[in-house]
């Protein structure tokens, strides 16, 4: 499966990004700060918002899914139950999985928007698309449910998988890093060369990378296996 | 329309007379089409043709089950159709801040500029319903759930709860702040001539609909 972006460009009054590369198999981190063009970015990827120029190619994809960081807007269910059941999925492993099977007859909105975020994710994840689009998947998660998450979606064995997160401290072992600087898409490469390129990365990682350490990658066992590293 | 106390004035009258009767409907369209550069305001807000068919459904749906007869329904389908017209105008043509300006213009510094915040942050609610009501689309076009009627009670309380959350947020933050009544605002005003001649107009649209057409003209019996 391939994702190509060729001359890619988006512009809005001032400001503008473009994007050039070719997402592959795997698991993919788009980085920037806060509006960068990372959701528009997200949504182009997923076919839902065309470029104002260039192209956007797809190989072997048959099918697509995004994310929002809201996880209110992909509600369409009355239940938990029935809301499992909109993504044609039994609710039952869902509801057990993200410890929400006490709640199954509430709406979807009576939820804090942290638990709607899991049920979403897990929704999503579990249909196993062919290209997964996540855009600020670890908003509104505590840190037991992003590391959960983290184990999940490092799961994803087959597809293009596209997370779009400014997230500092939590991180699925990913196959490849990007990231948005001046309104423009760099490539910073493969895992772990890609990690001395990454200009924003966590400075955890910096520090690790300046003691020579650096690590295989940076979920939270490789910075650890590399910071305990003799 | 730049100038808000014109705006809104010649909305107030246009909405009445295009609700009075169907010549008032009429000439009011016909001030829409001039004045309002239409194809700019469906173009910016391509919500009013689906709430456009809607008017038409209800309008059917009270001829059949025995409204007030087709003259009734036919009225009523035309003049809220030319309401709607009025109000998208008023909505693509606001820029913020203009409600704050013309609130306390109106009323002053204490309910004025209450009313004028009301109105801001209604419209502000407004804009963010509909980037939503857009990702919600998004989300149920990739879930694959189909348009329709079903897909729109979701949407709406989606929409509903979101606008009444941030609504609380907003109030919230507010009291934090220390806000309890009135502020203070010196509103200025941009009145260009071709906001003059379109109000102009609407009070002369305004006349014909409410001063039957006998009054100015000798009719031949």
């Amino acid at each position: 499966m391939k994702l190509s972006l060729a001359g890619v460009k988006v512009v809005r009054g001032d400001w503008s990004l473009s994007a050039e590369g070719v997402f592959e198999d795997g698991i993919h981190l788009v980085s920037g700060d806060t509006g960068s063009g990372k959701s528009t970015l997200a949504l182009m990827l997923a076919g839902q918002l065309p470029p104002a120029s260039g192209a956007i190619e797809r190989e072997g994809i048959e099918s697509a899914l995004i994310t929002f960081q809201f996880p209110e807007f992909h509600i369409t269910g009355p239940d938990l139950e029935g809301e499992c059941r909109t993504w044609d999925l039994d609710p039952t492993p869902v509801l057990k999985d993200t410890n929400l099977a006490g709640k199954k007859t509430l709406h979807p909105l009576d939820l804090s928007r942290g638990e709607l975020k899991r049920l979403i994710l897990a929704c999503v994840i579990a249909k196993n698309h062919d290209l997964l689009v996540l855009d600020e998947p670890f908003s509104s998660l505590d840190s037991r449910e992003k590391e959960r998450f983290c184990a999940t979606v490092s799961g994803r064995k087959t597809g293009i998988t596209i997370i779009f997160t400014h997230e500092r401290v939590h991180f699925p072992r990913v196959s490849r890093i990007w990231e948005i600087q001046e309104g423009v898409l760099h490539d910073r490469g493969r895992l772990p060369v890609a990690l001395s390129q990454w200009n924003r990365a966590p400075a955890v990682i910096k520090k690790l990378i300046a003691r020579g350490r650096t690590p295989e990658n940076f979920s939270q066992a490789d910075l650890l296996e590399a910071a305990c590293r003799t | 329309m730049q100038d808000i106390r014109l705006r809104a004035g010649a909305a107030a009258l246009l909405s009445l007379a295009a609700f009075t009767s169907v010549t008032g409907a009429a000439v009011v369209f016909i001030w829409w089409l001039l004045f309002s550069r239409p194809v700019q305001v469906l173009g910016k807000l391509r919500i009013v043709i689906p709430a456009l068919i809607l008017v038409g459904f209800f309008g059917l749906v009270l001829e059949l089950t025995g409204g007030g007869g087709i003259s009734y329904s036919l009225r009523m389908t035309v003049s809220m159709t030319v309401i709607i017209l009025i109000g998208a105008w008023v909505y693509t043509g606001y820029r913020q801040g203009d409600f704050l300006r013309l609130g306390t213009w109106l009323l002053g510094n204490k309910t004025g500029f209450d009313l004028g915040m009301v109105a801001e942050t209604g419209m502000q609610s407004l804009d963010l319903m509909v980037s939503d009501l857009s990702r919600i689309q998004q989300a149920q076009e990739l879930k694959g759930t189909s348009r329709g009627i079903r897909s729109l009670v979701p949407a709406g309380s989606i929409l509903i709860h979101g606008a009444l959350r941030r609504a609380e947020e907003t109030a919230e933050l507010m009291a934090v702040r220390g806000y309890s009544c009135g502020g203070s605002y010196c509103p200025v005003f941009n009145t260009t001539v071709r906001d003059l001649v379109a109000g102009s107009a609407a009070i002369c649209m305004g006349i014909i609909a409410f001063v039957p057409v006998s009054e100015f003209f000798i009719l031949y019996h």
